[in-house]
């Protein structure tokens, strides 16, 4: 986010924090799905394969590509605060 | 989660209130993931109940079930925060080039 001169602190603490929560929740999203997508529920053990540790790779990578798309697509419906 | 960048530019105090809220969040996550997980390694790895006790498939099930989310968790936190990095330069590059075309 960019740092404005003058801002009213209230204003940036308020934008700070949303910033943070959107942060939390995409990446909590991200765990969820990628978890649902990669990882065999099997438990054998505890360890990740290395198959799964590629796919956990990916699949962040996928996501957040995603993420930027989407961003895109509402930015240009001319709706996102 | 990288509050570094979302504190740059305020003041002192205002530092320290966004970091006391921070804590909050952090607390209320732990709380909501030790939630989550105790219900994703109930489902998916108690299946009958023919007894009241867990056996010892279903204990070292558990077990993994836990190990291995957390694992996962924490890949994810590091490329997560790869990506956030790697979007944080690009962000800055274009606005660079967009200063300086005047």
């Amino acid at each position: 986010m960019s740092q404005q001169g003058g801002q009213d602190p209230a204003v940036a603490i308020d934008m700070a924090k949303q910033e943070m929560e959107y942060r939390v929740a995409l990446f909590n999203a991200m765990v969820t799905s990628c978890y649902e997508k990669c990882i065999d529920k099997r438990y054998k053990d505890g360890e990740l394969s290395v198959g799964e540790n590629s796919c956990i790779d990916r699949c962040s990578s996928k996501y957040w590509q995603v993420t930027g798309i989407v961003g895109q697509m509402l930015g240009a419906q001319g709706g996102m605060q | 989660m990288d509050p570094a960048s979302a504190m740059q530019g305020l003041p002192q105090d205002q530092q320290a209130q966004l970091m006391q809220a921070i804590e909050q969040m952090q607390v209320r996550d732990s709380l909501r993931m030790y939630n989550s997980l105790v219900e994703r390694c109930f489902r998916d790895c108690v299946e009958s109940f023919r007894r009241k006790d867990l056996d010892s498939t279903e204990e070292k099930c558990v077990q993994s079930c836990c190990t291995k989310f957390m694992k996962h968790s924490a890949r994810v936190g590091i490329r997560f925060g790869e990506l956030s990095s790697e979007a944080e330069t690009q962000m800055q590059q274009v606005m660079a080039a967009q200063g300086g075309g005047k």
